[in-house]
């Protein structure tokens, strides 16, 4: 029946395989378009394609609501004298933005001017925005979102492991493994199409452990779950390897044929005793002990981390500790086994290989080695000492912005600032220190509202380019229908804005030809993209990296047989357990999270102007304990005011069960008034700078409108 | 900028100094001191915690957490297998047994604790050492000297039932030998648990194969070359080929006497770890705060933090102000935790006790103004988690305190639960709608809308359908009685 169907669209209408605009998950999606009307747009998941294999969320299924939204820009905007933005043409703005650009370099130098990249870019403008960087402004300031996303995840993989791929193994295999944990991560709302592979899994026989402070519609479905106190989860990391020691369930074999540096860890563990972690997390010692057992007594069993582990001081050392574990149970690089991050947006995973990130350069390597700097020069057509440095971390970039700080000049690629960064209220302050603030985007989003010009871009049914899905595996969204009059695709952007800066190496005959440009860069590099080409991806159904050449299928799994540093082995590291930067305490006395719905995305940008997933979700709601509740004297639909050191938001009450008594919850999604990172703390993890979004202390009341009370 | 470096020197090596140097390490003390340590026992420090282990056959290496290189890698001079002797507080310098002198500018005195030593008759030999089959519980060595000692088909008496005389009786049960252990309280782990807790406590211990005799003191030791056996106060004479004393310990300050330091039952310390000698620092079961004197490695943790930031000025207004007292442990495969006050002190104070006769299990909270004061479990402790949470922050305790015993998710989550996210459909609903015979998903997408639209509730759907539909209730649910 849906076969028929299909056919009889496939006559009248014209179909286009392509993906989902939003996370990670990217799933495959064919989109129909009315020849008679190319407004109408339909999409459906897609039954080939081997990784959602025909299920999509409402997201997904929605998502061609905003390609013909009453609000969105189609003519560059420029800030008038009054303050209003106003309709200019193409010209004018870009020559308005280049003479600034080039007047803010003359007068402060090339690192006044920065730009922040997003992990929603395809490979190819996350590539080009590199370049664009350090090339055409030759500034070394450029970070991207996803260093509020995966960062933790990344830069843990790379110590272990030597390279960072999210998941070294097909999503696939998720279905496989005897006992999948999931740490940190509520994939049922956040990447919903995923839960038909945990639920293989599970039918199957296979046990299911789920670790968050929250009972999710995740832990839900769970064997086991540990509902630990927020921010450590370090210490539970830590504890459940100790006790793994205790038990004597390690593989000493695999220890030492394939890894490195256990004797030093085995004995940073000898104090932690299953009796503090305990204390420290809530988290009984026999659950403990199940979680352990669970995973060490079955041939295979995987920990995949989400944001909770990851957006943390210490989100780094909390992914290693979590690869020790499995490394010591013997079960990295063994089948359906292992450690992976469930990646967050888009080409979350692509956006930090091609030299997006302020200390790398394409193909996954390091702008601090003078071997990699050569070779990208050399791909460049540059000296290698023409090359900036390593610039600013996202947020320590954002918080640099104005006189004081040095960035004077920033541009904004599919990223909303505002909403996105921790500390939300003092981001804003910054943005408006700018002397010149770009915005490239199809809606005038919360950072918008900031800014001096807003360039309108494609969505992503309108332009072609590469995403490298959680899985590393590189896929290709295609046109499905031309881009309206009025808007420019960001590559097209870059190019203007770098002729008018005179810099060379910008003009590209096709998007495919950036791909050729960036394969190039990424030759011999970890990420190796060399072999690949769209007609062989879009065969493929997607090609795994490393793939480094064209005769080359692809790599579905690493570390079968070796890991990516030179000994070939992995390493453990000792990492110890520290609280989080902002604990509970008199004034401010519970802890305060943060997450995200199934019908939203990131800062909402895009969510929050469909129609049919504000209908399923109109606003945040803090989520509290019902004994919590009650202290505090709100009902379920109230106002409860909540405070933090930084800020306060009022969010209407929700009173479930679900959550720790002790903690109070609120999704992201929101900007203005209601938005959660007001609250939050921009406390960095040391190595992957990621701020500390999922714990803060705060305090709370009822809020005017309801019966007066405090805590 | 300082000139110089000062000499910080650290008497003791045990638990306290491991993790004083951690801390220390954490705060790049050693861009402002020259750091020097003086232990007693061989090597680097270790778990004592983890003693059994060792008793019990595991090499001494398995429960050591700084060997001598990691004091090497971080330009810590570690002087091990000495005793400091004298400290000249006036002139700075120690004297150790072996007659050095070492000049230092900061002195932290973290002795530990010492076994207490009954003067039992017969205990000792004719050369004033422990007659060869009297043992005490307290470092690696005396644990190597019972794993020789000791052979499965022997006896041994363990003298004491608190926590270590447990641990040592296990460990020597394991090992094969026939135990028993005598306790002159009325029950066992009296410093943790109540009357009753104690009780249950010991006839786990018993059906786990030790013998329990409480209310009872060992009068005296009898033997030859070797220990033959014990008489107790009672009048029994039970023989053994070990008897291991395990009689408690006390704040070791024999170095600070001999030293002029302010000494009390442990050196005299305020909240900074200072004594009130210039220059000298005492901290862990050594110190005496605020009248206290500890014997749990939290609160010599907390000390030693606290310390740390001191010293290294890296939060110089740190203090130490007490900690909460809690244990948490495994003895002989029972469980227990304890945790604050063991009894209602005042009028108004709740007591709520659960006893499982049968299992020998036993739970109690004690309760102040809504609030935990006190708690133990023996036995059934899958609420210590929860239960310690709520005592370290004097969480309020729900209306109904027995709420934090069961597990934390007594409610389920609300029905009202959004499943279907594009047509709005609660869980309710689908419950209702599979129960009325919608029982696959297709059949609940008719009557509910639900899963038609994106369809990624699908597998939810497929569990509502399989556990609330007909042919899910037509099995019988209860398999037989």
């Amino acid at each position: 029946m849906a076969e028929r169907q299909r056919e009889l669209r496939v006559v009248t209408e014209a179909e286009t395989k392509t993906h989902c605009p939003y996370c990670a998950f990217q799933c495959g999606m064919a989109v129909t378009v009315t020849e008679a009307d190319r407004s109408r747009v339909s999409v459906r998941a897609d039954d080939d394609f081997p990784v959602n294999r025909g299920q999509m969320c409402i997201k997904g299924f929605t998502s061609a609501a905003l390609l013909e939204h009453p609000e969105r820009v189609r003519s560059p905007l420029m800030r008038q004298p009054n303050g209003r933005l106003v309709p200019v043409s193409w010209d004018s703005a870009l020559d308005f933005v280049a003479e600034k650009l080039a007047a803010l370099r003359r007068a402060h130098g090339p690192a006044a001017l920065a730009a922040f990249g997003s992990g929603a870019l395809t490979n190819e403008k996350a590539y080009l925005l590199g370049k664009f960087v350090r090339v055409a402004l030759g500034s070394p300031n450029i970070d991207y979102n996803g260093r509020y996303c995966m960062a933790s995840a990344a830069a843990g993989q790379n110590r272990a492991f030597g390279v960072d791929r999210g998941l070294p193994f097909p999503v696939s295999d998720l279905a496989e493994t005897r006992t999948l944990l999931l740490w940190g991560s509520n994939c049922a709302d956040t990447m919903p199409p995923i839960m038909q592979w945990v639920a293989a899994q599970k039918s199957s026989g296979g046990a299911l452990i789920v670790v968050d402070p929250r009972h999710t519609d995740t832990a839900r479905a769970a064997t086991l779950h540990l509902q630990l106190t927020p921010g450590t989860d370090l210490a539970l990391a830590n504890g459940l390897l100790a006790l793994a020691i205790q038990e004597k369930k390690l593989d000493r074999d695999y220890i030492a044929a394939r890894t490195e540096g256990f004797a030093e860890l085995e004995r940073s563990l000898l104090t932690s005793h299953p009796a503090f972690v305990e204390r420290l997390t809530g988290v009984a010692i026999d659950d403990q002990l199940r979680a352990v057992r669970m995973l060490a007594d079955v041939p295979s069993s995987m920990v995949l981390t989400g944001r909770g582990a990851e957006q943390q001081s210490k989100g780094t050392d909390t992914v290693l500790a979590l690869i020790n574990l499995m490394l010591a149970l013997g079960k990295v690089g063994k089948p359906a086994s292992g450690y992976g991050c469930l990646t967050g947006q888009g080409n979350g995973q692509g956006g930090r290989e091609h030299g997006q990130k302020a200390d790398q350069l394409p193909g996954y390597r390091l702008i601090e080695d003078p071997q990699h700097r050569a070779e990208i020069a050399a791909v460049w057509g540059i000296e290698p000492s023409a090359l900036p440095g390593k610039g600013k971390s996202a947020y320590e970039l954002l918080d640099s912005l104005g006189e004081g700080g040095g960035v004077r000049g920033l541009l904004v690629f599919g990223s909303n600032v505002v909403v996105a960064s921790p500390n939300a209220e003092h981001i804003k302050k910054r943005l408006g220190a700018l002397e010149l603030l770009v915005v490239c985007d199809a809606f005038v989003n919360e950072t918008a509202e900031s800014a001096h010009v807003v360039l309108p871009v494609t969505q992503w049914a309108e332009e072609e380019g590469t995403m490298t899905n959680l899985e590393g595996r590189v896929i290709l969204r295609q046109r499905v229908r031309p881009a309206p009059s009025g808007v420019r695709t960001d590559l097209e952007i870059m190019r203007e804005l770098a002729e008018r800066l005179g810099a060379a190496g910008f003009r590209f005959e096709s998007t495919e030809a950036v791909f050729d440009e960036l394969r190039r860069a990424t030759r011999g590099g970890k990420a190796d993209y060399s072999g690949m080409s769209y007609a062989k991806i879009r065969a493929a159904k997607g090609v795994f990296w490393p793939c480094p050449d064209s005769e080359h299928p692809g790599t579905p799994r690493l570390f079968a047989e070796r890991f990516a540093h030179p000994s070939g082995r992995a390493r453990f590291h000792a990492v110890k357990y520290r609280p989080a930067a902002e604990l509970p305490d008199h004034d401010y006395p519970l802890y305060f999270t943060t997450g995200r719905y199934k019908e939203h995305y990131n800062s909402g940008a895009q969510t929050r102007r469909v129609a049919a997933l504000v209908d399923a979700q109109r606003e945040p709601a803090v989520e509290i304990h019902p004994r919590l509740a009650a202290r505090l004297g709100v009902l379920d639909g109230e106002l409860l005011l909540v405070e933090s050191r930084r800020g306060r938001v009022e969010f209407v009450v929700r009173v479930s069960p679900d959550i720790r008594v002790d903690t109070l919850f609120a999704p992201f999604h929101w900007g203005g008034k209601r938005a959660a990172n007001v609250l939050t703390v921009a406390a960095l993890d040391p190595v992957s700078r990621m701020p500390e979004f999922k714990v803060c202390a705060v305090r709370a009341r009822a809020a005017v409108s309801s019966p007066r009370s405090t805590l | 900028m300082i000139t110089h470096k000062r000499r910080l020197v650290i008497i003791g090596n045990g638990m306290g100094t491991c993790r004083l140097l951690d801390e220390l390490v954490e705060r790049d003390a050693a861009r402002r001191y020259e750091i020097s340590v003086f232990g007693e026992e061989p090597g680097g420090a270790y778990n004592r915690i983890m003693l059994g282990k060792v008793l019990g056959g595991d090499a001494p290496d398995a429960i050591v957490t700084k060997t001598p290189e990691w004091y090497d890698a971080h330009a810590i001079r570690l002087t091990h297998t000495t005793r400091v002797t004298r400290l000249d507080t006036l002139r700075k310098t120690l004297e150790t047994s072996d007659g050095q002198h070492r000049q230092y500018d900061v002195a932290v005195l973290a002795t530990g604790s010492q076994p207490v030593v009954p003067p039992l008759e017969g205990m000792q030999g004719e050369d004033g050492e422990l007659r060869p089959g009297v043992f005490v519980y307290r470092t690696i060595a005396d644990c190597l000297r019972m794993r020789a000692y000791s052979r499965s088909g022997d006896s041994a008496v363990v003298v004491g039932g608190g926590l270590l005389g447990l641990e040592a009786a296990k460990a020597l049960s394991d090992l094969g030998l026939h135990v028993t252990l005598v306790h002159v309280a009325k029950s066992l782990m009296n410093a943790q648990l109540d009357a009753l807790g104690g009780e249950m406590l010991g006839r786990q211990i018993e059906r786990a194969g030790i013998f329990v005799r409480t209310e009872r003191t060992v009068e005296a030791v009898f033997g030859d070359e070797r220990v033959h056996g014990v008489i107790l106060n009672d009048g029994t004479t039970l023989t053994a080929d070990m008897v291991v004393l395990a009689c408690g310990v006390r704040p070791r300050v024999d170095l600070a006497r001999a030293s002029g330091l302010p000494v009390n039952r442990g050196i005299v310390v305020n909240d900074t770890l200072a004594t009130e000698v210039p220059g000298v620092y005492a901290f862990g079961e050594c110190a005496e705060h605020r009248g206290t004197t500890f014997g749990l490695v939290s609160p010599v943790w907390e000390q030693a933090t606290v310390l740390a930031d001191v010293l290294t000025g890296s939060k110089p207004r740190a203090r130490y102000t007490g900690s909460k007292l809690y244990s948490r442990l495994k003895v002989a495969g029972v469980d227990v935790a304890s945790m604050g006050k063991l009894e209602p002190e005042l009028e108004a104070d709740q007591v709520y006790q659960i006893i499982e006769e049968r299992k020998s299990a036993y739970r109690k909270l004690v309760i102040r103004d809504g609030r935990l004061i006190g708690a133990m479990l023996v036995g059934n402790t899958a609420a210590t988690g929860t239960l310690i949470q709520h005592f370290d922050r004097d969480e309020p305790l729900p209306d109904d305190p027995l709420e934090v015993l069961c597990q934390p998710r007594a409610t389920r989550a609300p029905a009202a639960r959004l499943v279907c996210s594009c047509h709005k459909v609660t869980e309710a609903t689908l419950v209702a709608a599979a129960e009325a015979g919608a029982d696959s998903v297709a059949a609940l997408g008719e009557v509910t809308k639900a899963g038609t639209g994106c369809g990624s509730c699908k597998v939810e759907l497929e569990e509502i359908a399989r556990k609330h539909g007909k042919s899910a209730r037509s099995l019988p649910t209860v398999a037989s009685a």
